[in-house]
């Protein structure tokens, strides 16, 4: 048997022995994995999906798209001299591998491993820097599994913006994960907007491993689905590694997300930025776990992480914590969460300057969800978010006036 | 322009405010002094429509209508202004936006057009220049990050900017040192005209050395005091509050 096939066969074992997760499972306390149990079946016909007019139109980049999870290569427009292919074109063992020990690893990525029909593989050699953004497109009316593996070489430049939308009402699952390794020096923006409809789960895994002087940033902006949940790993193995993850949930009707994220310091001298933010209306669920884990020899960390939260209806519920575990003296760390509903003095202000108190209301909500796009360096793709994002707002229709500068 | 009669007001249960009286008219500029706690901004939020004060009785009419029906954003479309003691620091709102919004909402009201967006900068920079405001103050976050003095001058730029009937200036002159005082009280007078009333609230006599009142009051014991000119400033400056509760 060749090896692909035995790694496979290894991570099924995984996912067999391991199971979905279970409330007793204190990583899943608050998301019920027992509701996706009946979306794991994979159909091997590929029902079809019109695509058109969907996503970021307007926005300037190299494009691939998968239906159901699989790569279309008509819609897709790849840039010259970067290694990027179709999972299914490389037989390369490494991308399947998973380790039951690995943070936050559970059943769903033991079977996106094992099942994965495709992904992208993007290796981008030493000192290249992509020109443009690398746009994925993600289109699904059944149940799919996604698995893309990025490597940036040394000094390499990219930004990558993963994008998942669903049409048509049957209920499904999008299974997603993405391992990613940056190199020397690497540098790598990378966005997670996950805008699937109403009837859709999704359930990602987003894991980076990050060597000397590299840094990552993550925008993860959680728009649609049902039930979503995200595990992102982020390990800062060698010196001068930093880290600069964002998320924003914008929810509303019965939405629940939930965000776990780990960040391991294990080499001296690395950054960590943490800086979350929900806004929360009607029966809306929001999870939000974030934990550093400062390992002994990591020396001169320094880690900072915020999570605020706001709760637009009295049935939202946010669950935060924000964990910190530290082995070593040397650091420099500061954690927080707050919950809570508009500043008073800050609504009052605005109204005495004559802006209505619905208006103020939404300027103040769009203001402390926007600080979180600050760091997306695409203005495309942040106001296409901004866009998208006010729109699920109760008086979003009026807000396009308050998005220009 | 605006009339208080026997305002009783209370904070928690406290009462502050305990029959005040006062009287302002178009052109006129006012200074309200007294000790800490007296009520001086409680006084200058009740006006501008701020939640929290519970009005136990008594009226306040403005322009002829009773102001404590109104909004705090129907009161500012009516021209009441108040430049903060302490102006709030709201991150990710732009300056410049918040006026535009504050300025289009009071002639949408009144039934203008909105001002386009550039002849809408081209009001902001001048009125920028009035209290030598530093343009790059316009594009940031609404006092996020100001220095003490640069919030107080923030106030008077928005002042200037929105043109109100009355103007209530909450501590103005606190935090500022004697060159941002002046520039920023040059600005005020600018600012003063027969159709607009100032009320400045200050704890210091230097503040009138610039900006000349009409009246003085002494704000204690939940009332104007005493009302005099500006030579009452003088004699408080000389003997204190105490002074004036024993005179009586
Ligand atoms: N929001 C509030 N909550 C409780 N007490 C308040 C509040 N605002 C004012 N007070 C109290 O009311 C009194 C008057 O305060 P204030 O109007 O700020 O005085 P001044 O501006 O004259 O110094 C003080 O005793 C103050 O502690
Ligand atoms: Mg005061």
């Amino acid at each position: 048997m060749k090896l692909i096939q035995t790694v496979k066969q290894d991570a099924l074992a995984c996912f067999e022995k391991i199971g979905l997760p279970s409330k007793r499972d204190e990583d899943w306390k608050y998301t019920d994995a027992s509701r996706l149990a009946g979306l794991l079946e994979m159909s091997d016909a590929n029902k079809k999906v019109d695509s058109n007019g969907l996503g970021m139109l307007d926005l300037d980049a190299y494009r691939i798209v998968f239906i159901n999870g699989v790569w279309d290569e008509k819609q897709s427009n790849l840039p010259k001299g970067v290694a990027i292919q179709s999972l299914t074109a490389i037989n390369d063992s490494k991308l399947f591998q998973i380790s039951a020990d690995a943070p936050l690893l559970n059943g769903f990525n033991a079977l996106n491993a094992a099942k994965a029909r495709d992904g992208a593989a993007i290796c981008l050699a030493d000192n290249s820097v992509l020109d443009k953004p690398l746009y994925i497109l993600h289109v699904s009316n059944q149940n799919q599994i996604i698995r893309h593996g990025m490597m940036l070489g040394k000094h390499a430049q990219a930004n990558i913006i993963e994008h998942f939308i669903s049409v048509g009402e049957d209920k499904a699952l999008s299974n997603a994960s993405t391992a990613i390794i940056l190199k020397a020096g690497a540098h790598l923006e990378h966005s997670r907007i996950q805008q699937e409809g109403k009837a859709q789960s999704h359930v990602a895994r987003v894991e980076v491993k990050q060597l000397r002087d590299s840094s990552y940033t993550f925008h993860g902006v959680e728009l649609g689905a049902s039930l979503s949940r995200t595990d992102l790993v982020v390990s800062l193995s060698e010196q001068g590694a930093s880290c600069d993850l964002n998320g924003l949930f914008v929810l509303g009707g019965r939405q629940h997300v939930d965000h776990h994220t780990r960040i391991d310091h294990i080499a001296p001298h690395c950054t960590s930025r943490e800086l979350y933010r929900t806004i929360l209306d009607d029966r809306s669920h929001a999870v939000f776990n974030g934990k550093v884990m400062v390992h002994k020899g990591a020396i001169k960390t320094d880690s900072k992480m915020s999570n605020g939260n706001v709760l637009l209806s009295k049935h939202a519920e946010i669950d935060t914590k924000p964990e910190l575990e530290i082995y070593n003296d040397d650091v420099k760390c500061a954690h927080g969460a707050t919950v809570g509903q508009l500043d008073d003095q800050q609504l009052f202000y605005l109204r005495s300057r004559g802006i209505s108190e619905a208006a103020a209301q939404e300027l103040l909500t769009f203001a402390f969800a926007d600080e979180v796009l600050a760091a997306m360096s695409n203005q495309v793709v942040r106001s296409y978010v901004e866009k998208e994002a006010f729109a699920k707002l109760p008086h979003g229709d009026d807000l396009e006036g308050l998005l220009g500068e | 322009m605006l009339e208080i009669k026997d305002l009783h007001v209370s904070v928690d249960g406290k009462k502050i405010l305990k029959g005040l009286n006062l009287t302002i008219n178009a052109g006129e500029v006012h200074a309200i002094m007294g000790p800490n706690g007296a009520g001086k901004s409680t006084l200058s939020n009740v006006i501008a429509g701020r939640d929290g004060y519970e009005i136990t009785s008594g009226s306040v009419t403005y322009k002829g209508d009773d102001l404590l029906a109104m909004s705090p954003e129907e009161r500012a479309w009516a021209g009441v202004f108040l430049a903060f003691q302490y102006p709030v620091e709201i991150p990710g709102v732009n300056n410049t936006y918040l006026l535009k919004a504050g300025v289009n909402a009071k002639r949408k009201h009144q039934g203008l057009d909105e001002l386009d967006a550039f002849d809408f900068m081209s009001v902001v920079k001048e009125k920028a220049k009035l209290v030598e405001l530093d343009p790059s103050f316009l594009s940031r976050s609404v006092n996020e990050g100001f220095s003490g003095g640069e919030k107080k001058r923030n106030e008077i730029f928005q002042m200037a900017v929105l043109e109100p009937s009355l103007a209530l200036l909450d501590e103005t002159d606190s935090g500022l040192d004697i060159d941002a005082l002046r520039i920023v009280a040059g600005g005020v007078n600018k600012l003063r005209s027969a159709d607009r009333a100032i009320v400045m609230i200050t704890h210091y006599q230097r503040l009138l050395d610039y900006i000349e009142p009409d009246f003085v009051h002494v704000l204690a014991n939940g009332i104007i005091l005493k009302t005099g000119d500006k030579s009452l400033a003088l004699e408080l400056e000389e003997h204190g509050y105490d002074w004036v509760k024993e005179t009586l």
